[in-house]
């Protein structure tokens, strides 16, 4: 045992002498005895930096200072005997003193009585727990970073002496805005770092830490701030679920876009790039197979001038029937004398017809006259079977044609054309019906009018009218359709060399008598 | 018919259902045996530091029927670290152990003094922080040695006479030596058993 007890005080001699160096040369020794004054209302003050020491000092104007041997500075641990502690004398600001006792050895986790004379007189009087009066240095190796993390920084530091004790720190960690005096805080407790949360993307923070013991078993005074480190966020950090739905909506409305587009893009085509018209669909072929040459196209060679009309008229309403004709019929039509004015009507006729002779045309145009198709009617009306005997007393023909007085009319002159058929349905006309259109003929006997029921044949080799290369055509009424056989003078002869047009009408009366229309 | 003992009967097959009983009893009967997992989590001590605090907040408002009938031997609570850190893990933990045995006996004579019924739970309480202490040192590893008896004193222990003292005895004890012990146990070191 006595060799433990001289080893133990080998030791502590050892400490003493290692403790001696830093007896007033702690970090910030200033800075706390300035805090203390401040903040720690008895007196004498007094604060421990490590698990070995304790500081006390008090102060006094200098009206009542005197040098510090006039001091006593006492203290007493529990179930222990008094001690002394040596008194120093400090100037401080303000005409003040300030006079110090600091204890290398102490005890910690029970109470300690401490008095201050002042010649022989009781001044302060204290009872305390040094292990409730921790005031320690600042954190150290303050060092803030990024995250990787928008809006947030990363600070950790370095925990104060003594050691062992970690567990019982607890951080305050400032975080401003630099130039703001908004200060924000947070603290973490037996941690030496800590992630701020919620900072501005592009701004610069001043970061500072302060350390204070938790109050469990050890307390003390807040520590004094480190130095701020100034970190400079990144700027415009995009959090990642903004970025991700600002995408999902952008998508969407892509897609409604599109969607409208394609739902209304011919009109749309319509108005950005109308289309220009062509004629291709009214010709088919012509720009397909002959390359636009439209004379090609029509057909002027050899062999194609009657194929190539039928493309004119594919698509076109069927032609107005024309059925015209100068036939000569007055060589047999007048077998029987003609009434006078028909007579006198025919012998105009022939008059104008051999004028007109010279100025007839080849082809479709035609210059017919009234009078002698008047004639032909009355005469045949007037005449029945026997001149003409497949042409029975029911059958009937009609005869269009463009009339004029003066001279030659084209085709298509309709309204002085009404007047002879006219004259012939008023004539004829006593038929219970009551259309007056020209397509219906009725014919009962005696009455003149021309029943379109009845069957109708016209030979075609019976009827050779003289005059020039008229073209006519005769009708056959059905009821059903009326064919229209085309007849040709001796002129020209169509029949031989081709077939004239026909045009194939189809009566479509019903039982009923719809008008049939028919053009002059 | 055979008379004899036959290895199946009736009484020896209760026998064995007993048997195989109090070994599984046995097996798995809590006790000083068991091996504990290490309790390295301080906040346990804190929180029976901080109760062990209240007490003797409630103890300071006591007027009447919360002193105590005789003087008590209570361990010293201060720690001189330079004389702490030289004393090796062992002499420590006897020390520690001692004094929580200590204070088990004066907590229990405090319990048959005070009449407040007020204080009741509280010192109840307190006993059963400090045994919960004992089974947390348990648990280090620490090795057990025997309480000191009745009695006993010497440079490590102290008397009191008032029902406040005990308990402030009480807080400081766990808030010094108490905590020491386990921050610095070798069984919560890293790498340590």
């Amino acid at each position: 045992m006595t060799n433990d007890h001289l080893k133990g005080l080998f030791v502590y001699c050892l400490l003493c002498c290692t403790q001696r160096t830093d007896v007033f040369g702690a970090h910030g020794w200033d800075t706390k005895v300035a805090q203390l004054l401040l903040n720690e209302p008895k007196n004498p003050k007094c604060f421990a930096e490590g698990l070995r020491d304790l500081t006390c000092f008090w102060e006094e104007d200098e009206e009542r200072a005197g040098s510090a041997d006039q001091y006593s500075f006492i203290y007493t641990y529990q179930n222990e005997n008094s001690s002394e502690c040596n008194v120093t004398a400090q100037p401080a600001e303000g005409s003040k003193n300030l006079y110090f006792c600091r204890l290398s050895q102490t005890q910690l986790f029970a109470p300690v009585d401490i008095q201050v004379f002042r010649d022989g007189l009781l001044i302060h009087n204290r009872s305390l727990h040094i292990e409730y009066v921790f005031l320690l240095d600042p954190p150290s190796n303050l060092t803030v970073t990024q995250t990787g993390s928008p809006g947030q920084l990363k600070a950790r530091w370095l925990p104060p002496p003594p050691k062992y004790i970690d567990d019982s720190m607890m951080y305050e960690v400032s975080y401003t805005v630099a130039g703001s005096r908004t200060e924000q805080v947070a603290e973490v407790r037996a941690s030496s770092e800590l992630i701020l949360r919620g900072l501005q993307p592009g701004s610069r923070y001043n970061v500072r830490v302060r350390v204070k013991l938790d109050g469990v078993s050890y307390n003390g005074y807040w520590s004094a701030w480190t130095d701020p480190v100034l970190m400079e966020m990144m700027p415009g950090d995009l959090d990642p679920l903004i970025v991700f739905l600002a995408l999902i909506i952008s998508l969407i409305l892509t897609l409604l876009s599109l969607t409208v587009l394609l739902s209304h893009r011919r009109f749309l085509l319509d108005k950005v790039w109308p289309v220009i018209p062509t004629p291709e669909s009214k010709f088919q072929g012509l720009f397909t197979v002959y390359g636009g040459d439209f004379e090609e196209w029509l057909g002027y060679s050899a062999g194609d001038l009657f194929l190539r009309p039928a493309y004119f008229y594919t698509e076109e309403i069927p032609a107005p029937l024309e059925v015209l004709s100068e036939v000569g019929l007055d060589s047999q039509l007048c077998s029987s004398p003609l009434p006078p004015k028909a007579q006198q009507v025919l012998d105009d006729g022939k008059e104008e017809k051999l004028k007109q002779m010279d100025s007839s045309t080849d082809g479709w145009s035609e210059t017919p006259h009234e009078h002698w198709l008047m004639d032909e009617l009355r005469v045949l009306h007037l005449l029945p079977t026997p001149q003409d005997p497949q042409l029975k007393s029911q059958d009937a023909y009609v005869t269009l044609n463009a009339q004029n007085h003066s001279g030659p009319e084209p085709l298509g002159d309709v309204l002085e054309e009404t007047r002879p058929l006219q004259v012939l349905f008023d004539s004829g006309r006593t038929c219970s019906d009551s259309h007056s259109d020209l397509g219906s003929f009725q014919q009962s006997s005696g009455s003149g009018c021309l029943s379109s029921q009845s069957s109708f044949e016209y030979p075609n080799h019976t009827w050779s009218p003289k005059g020039p290369g008229y073209t006519y055509m005769a009708v056959a009424d059905s009821g059903v359709s009326m064919d229209y056989s085309p007849m040709s003078s001796s002129k020209i002869d169509f029949m031989g060399k081709g077939v004239a047009y026909t045009n194939e009408y189809r009566n479509e009366i019903p039982a009923h008598r719809q008008p049939v229309p028919f053009a002059f | 018919m055979q008379t004899g003992l036959l290895p199946y009967g009736p009484f020896w097959l209760g026998q064995g259902v007993l048997t195989l009983l109090l070994m599984l009893l046995e097996w798995t009967r809590p006790g000083l045996t068991s091996p504990l997992r290490p309790i390295c989590d301080l906040r346990v001590l804190k929180h029976f530091i901080e109760e062990a605090k209240d007490a003797e907040a409630a103890m300071l408002t006591c007027k009447e029927g919360c002193g105590l009938a005789e003087l008590v031997t209570v361990p010293q609570t201060k720690v001189d670290f330079n004389v702490w850190e030289i004393k090796n893990a062992p002499e420590q933990a006897k020390e520690v152990q001692s004094g929580l045995w200590l204070l088990s006996q004066a907590m229990g004579s405090l319990r048959g003094s005070i009449t407040n019924t007020a204080l009741h739970g509280q010192i109840d309480n307190s006993l059963r922080n400090i045994f919960s202490i004992g089974q947390v040192l348990r648990s280090l590893n620490f090795q057990e040695y025997p309480p000191p008896g009745v009695g006993v004193s010497g440079a490590e222990t102290w008397s009191v006479s008032s029902a406040s003292e005990l308990l402030q005895v009480h807080v400081n004890f766990l808030r010094g030596k108490v905590q020491l012990l386990l921050s610095n146990a070798a069984a919560c070191q890293p790498g340590g058993s």
